[in-house]
């Protein structure tokens, strides 16, 4: 059922040029250079340390964000602001 | 951001460290009930340290049972702790105020009074008419006219003072006083002769003391003799000095340019007042706020500015004065223009010649018509007093 559902989105999506992030319910990324990344519709913390961010994503993706000297700015149901030296962010598939 | 922390600071906030296995728990669930915290550090593996409101500690209590951490406060900050701190050092903080408030008054009045330039006696007058303005030691500045109506009235209550001249540095005023100096009226003991000032036709001539050199109707340059200080005959010459008037007839010309047409600027008499408190560059009317003036008006504004220290304050009161102004157009005639020509030259001579000169005729030479104004050149015959004195220097 929900798989169906999912695959009547992307097509809705592929005809009507929605904005994907939001009718696809996928994370929306923003960098400012190495020093802030702002991600939008998380699921939640996983691991947070000085030197590495680990956030949920929807279908038990997750997002890793790795760096130095990391400071949660705000956070906020499905909103997240990191500052620090950010070194490399990656999709981490669930298995 | 900016707005974020005074938004902070407003509502006072803490800072904390949550110790606990699952901290990454506690921050979801502080999202998830929308909890707003920030600034959130990893200090060790089981320690974050993060800022939150003090409304919310109650609940965020809550959650440290429910995720198995523990708080440890850290800090407190913004404007409630401050009002608390302020209440616990009540003493201090209204001392303070009340020393400010001393400062500001002081600031605020007449310390000293200086005047330079005058006798002692002369002092003594100027500080009794101050005194009566209301300048003296101890006087609020606020309450007191400004400098230029001290000046004014001051100067017109004092006979033997020509000028005063007031400024205020700060607390202290000071005065420069000019004192009108009365020539005394020295005997003629030099011997001397009267010679003449400028050229003119000799009109009337009055001789007290030494031997008349001209006679009525004689012209005489500038420089020559008119009443000599040797009197008596060759051998008998005796050296006086020479006393009198003499009245020449002088002539002027006067030019004068008047405009056919001026609009002339009246006041019709109607006044309204504001009065107004400015903070900053914001003006904040305090009375007469449905006063709209009028349609043409002058606007005199008597500002007050309020000290401390030194400073100018960026607060003032200020009395605004819209008076009701009338433009009237003067259109003259041709005629009228000369008429008013000759009278404006004739009053401006006047004012130049010595007080017993006297105009006895005027001829109009020139008269012109040029961009709506009327130019005349006007003769003058004037009747005055025309002998300056000269010493006479006796050679051994």
């Amino acid at each position: 059922m929900a798989k169906w559902r999912d695959n009547l989105k992307k097509w809705l999506w592929r005809k009507t040029e929605l904005p994907a992030d939001a009718f696809l319910d996928l994370p929306r990324i923003t960098m400012i250079g190495q020093l802030h990344i702002y991600i939008e519709n998380h699921k939640g913390v996983l691991r947070f340390s000085k030197n590495e961010l680990r956030l949920s994503l929807k279908h038990g993706q997750q997002l890793q964000v790795k760096g130095e000297d990391f400071v949660i700015k705000t956070i906020l149901p499905e909103e997240i602001l990191l500052e620090g030296k950010i070194a490399n962010v990656q999709y981490i598939d669930s298995i | 951001m900016l707005k974020n922390r005074l938004f902070h600071s407003l509502r006072g906030y803490v800072k904390a460290e949550i110790k606990g296995k699952y901290t990454e728990l506690f921050l979801n669930r502080c999202t998830e009930k929308n909890i707003p915290i920030w600034s959130v550090k990893r200090v060790d593996d089981e320690t974050i340290s993060c800022f939150f409101y003090t409304k919310d500690i109650k609940s965020i209590r809550k959650l440290m049972r429910r995720t198995g951490c523990r708080m440890y406060f850290k800090g407190r900050y913004g404007f409630p702790f401050f009002l608390k701190k302020v209440d616990a050092r009540k003493g201090f903080v209204l001392g303070l105020l009340f020393c400010l408030f001393i400062i500001f008054l002081c600031s605020n009045i007449i310390w000293s009074i200086q005047i330079k330039g005058a006798s002692p006696e002369v002092e003594h007058k100027v500080r009794q008419a101050l005194h009566n303005v209301g300048v003296k030691k101890g006087a609020f500045i606020f309450f007191l006219p400004s400098e230029q109506e001290i000046q004014q009235t001051v100067t017109e209550q004092l006979e033997n003072v020509t000028w005063m001249g007031v400024k205020r540095l700060g607390t202290q005023y000071s005065f420069d006083v000019v004192e009108k100096k009365i020539p005394k009226e020295k005997p003629a003991l030099n011997p001397r002769n009267l010679v003449a000032k400028k050229k003119a036709v000799i009109h009337k001539v009055f001789v007290e003391q030494g031997q008349a050199k001209v006679k009525e109707k004689d012209y005489v340059q500038k420089g020559q003799i008119l009443v000599s200080g040797y009197i008596g005959k060759d051998e008998n010459t005796k050296v006086v000095p020479a006393k009198g008037k003499i009245f020449g007839e002088v002539w002027y010309i006067s030019e004068a340019s008047v405009p056919l047409k001026t609009i002339v600027v009246t006041n019709t008499g109607k006044a309204e007042s504001k009065h107004i408190i400015q903070l900053g560059k914001l003006k904040i009317p305090v009375w007469g706020f449905n006063k709209k003036g009028f349609k043409e008006m002058e606007i005199i504004n008597d500002e007050k500015p309020i000290y401390f220290l030194k400073w100018k304050l960026p607060i003032a009161y200020i009395k605004q004065t819209m008076l009701e102004i009338d433009n009237v157009t003067r259109s003259y005639t041709k005629k009228e223009a000369v008429k008013t020509a000759i009278e404006l030259t004739k009053k401006d001579l006047l004012r130049k010649l010595s007080e017993d000169a006297e105009i006895k005729g005027n001829k109009i030479l020139q008269q012109k018509y040029e961009n709506g104004k009327v130019n005349v050149m006007i003769h003058y015959q004037v009747i005055e007093e025309i002998s300056k004195e000269q010493p006479i220097i006796q050679g051994d």
